[in-house]
């Protein structure tokens, strides 16, 4: 039987694990369960239902039946893919090893200091993978240079504002804008200039909220589902803003 | 659209060579005195006029004197972000504009090359007004260049972008439309590159990040080969050119 700080404390660690994954680009179903299944591994009961912006956790002791409730925020962080996996991974050490709590939070705060991605190395490869869409989607050696570094310019611009703490859409926007603005300078050229112009604002296509938000709907998560397509579908009209001005300013006609 | 080209180019030096003058010798007078006296006065000094010469070149040059040209004003604008970027750099004191020490020699050549344009145009058999001047895109990105790297603790890494896109325009101009001035932009911009990343590398070298910096150092080096590479496909390309005519 758990006492009512043990639960508290166990509360506690699966906000902050739940949340965490929640912030990092997990789907709802997957948080769910990697919470229940640490919760398990404690032998107590973990519900969770989540929203775009906060959590409500309930941790439930069988034996006595007592039970914690908390509403929690859930930040916003970088998508992390691989700290999402060694998380996911820490939740079937937790069961299978019969770990403490104790050391289940030492495990996840060793895994959450790992060290991030330099965002220098992010904005290089960022420019790369852009300009190898550019060539997927039929464009020339020209096309390819220049949108590698149309994406330098409006993704360094992007990463400057998220520092500076400027709101989120007006960074797609601005983003966008500069991006687009920098691959019209393809049109003066004798190469695939559409397809840089195109491709110029893929990297900002908000593909993580897009796939948790059909996972979510699929898997019973309407509610969640739905706000995170929202969100995306503004992110989207975001990105659409700034390339129409490029298109008005250079082609006159968005087409 | 090559006689476009230069005939604006022509009817910009023929009406704008006393601004020009006057530009020019501030642009000396400042440089002159970060290196002597780096007052607080010179280096808010010299961020206003990066961000005038900034502005000349996009509502002057582009929008004035390049009218005729196709897709002028998407260029104006370009330059007008890059000035407002020097304002907002000067507002939130980004770049503190104090001698380095770095690169001295480095940067004396790239304050040279602005001089160079109107010499090498003139050694390609052209003729005031239609050649390259040192008050025109090429020449401001490559003094903006040098600017930086002699003066800048901590580089403005989008405006270093946008450098960099230009200098990739450039050499699209070298490649398409046979302009060999721009040569001099695109030779200096990759070592320039090479050497501002290198730096934020090792001004980050202490950070918890990854990949390490010996990796980071080793996708830059490959980096700049593969458009140094692209600069001598170009540079070939125009000997082609010229053994062809």
């Amino acid at each position: 039987m758990k006492t009512r700080h043990e639960l508290t404390e166990i509360l506690d660690f699966i906000a902050e694990y739940a949340t965490y994954l929640l912030g990092s680009g997990v789907h709802t179903s997957r948080a769910i369960r990697n919470s229940q299944r640490i919760g398990q591994s404690l032998g107590v009961d973990i519900q969770l239902s989540s929203f775009q912006r906060s959590t409500i956790l309930t941790v439930r002791d069988d034996e006595s039946g007592e039970a914690i409730t908390r509403v929690v925020k859930i930040p916003t962080l970088p998508i992390s893919f691989e700290r999402n996996s060694d998380l996911s991974a820490l939740s079937w050490d937790a069961l299978d090893e019969h770990l403490p709590l104790r050391e289940i939070r030492r495990r996840c705060d060793e895994l959450t200091a790992k060290p991030l991605i330099d965002p220098i190395f992010v904005l290089l490869t960022v420019g790369l993978a852009n300009a190898s869409f550019c060539r997927l989607f039929g464009g020339d050696w020209t096309a390819m240079a220049i949108v590698f570094t149309s994406t330098l310019v409006g993704y360094a611009a992007k990463q400057r504002m998220q520092a500076h703490g400027v709101n989120h859409f007006l960074i797609f926007i601005i983003s966008a804008f500069m991006a687009s603005l920098c691959a019209s300078a393809a049109l003066r050229f004798d190469c695939t200039a559409e397809t840089a112009l195109a491709t110029s604002v893929l990297y900002l296509v908000p593909g993580v909220p897009l796939i948790n938000g059909v996972i979510d709907i699929v898997e019973g998560h309407i509610l969640i589902g739905c706000s995170r397509l929202i969100n995306a579908l503004l992110l989207i009209i975001c990105i659409a803003i700034g390339l129409a001005a490029t298109l008005l300013m250079v082609k006159d006609s968005l087409l | 659209m090559m006689e476009t080209f230069w005939n604006t180019i022509a009817s910009y030096n023929a009406a704008t060579w006393p601004v020009q003058l006057v530009l020019i010798c501030i642009g000396i007078l400042l440089v002159t005195l970060l290196c002597k006296r780096p007052s607080r006065g010179v280096r808010i000094a010299m961020k206003i006029y990066m961000a005038l010469l900034n502005f000349w070149i996009a509502g002057v040059y582009f929008l004035v004197y390049c009218e005729p040209r196709q897709y002028h004003s998407p260029q104006a604008l370009f330059w007008a972000i890059m000035g407002c970027i020097w304002l907002y750099d000067l507002i939130v004191k980004h770049a503190s504009l104090a001698r380095n020490g770095h690169h001295r020699y480095f940067a004396r050549v790239l304050f040279a090359m602005p001089f160079l344009y109107p010499l090498f145009s003139l050694a390609l058999g052209r003729s005031f007004p239609m050649i390259t001047s040192p008050v025109m895109p090429c020449s401001v990105a490559v003094f903006t260049i040098g600017v930086m790297l002699a003066f800048s603790e901590r580089i403005n890494i989008v405006l270093a972008m946008f450098l960099c896109h230009w200098a990739l325009i450039g050499l699209s101009k070298v490649y398409f439309f046979g302009i060999p001035e721009d040569y001099l932009m695109a030779c200096s911009i990759v070592p320039a590159l090479y050497l501002f990343f290198r730096e934020y590398i090792q001004a980050h070298e202490g950070q918890a990040t990854k990949p390490s910096t010996r990796v980071l150092n080793s996708l830059l080096g490959i980096l700049c080969l593969i458009i140094g590479g692209f600069v001598l496909f170009t540079l070939l390309h125009q000997f082609n050119l010229y053994t062809t005519i």
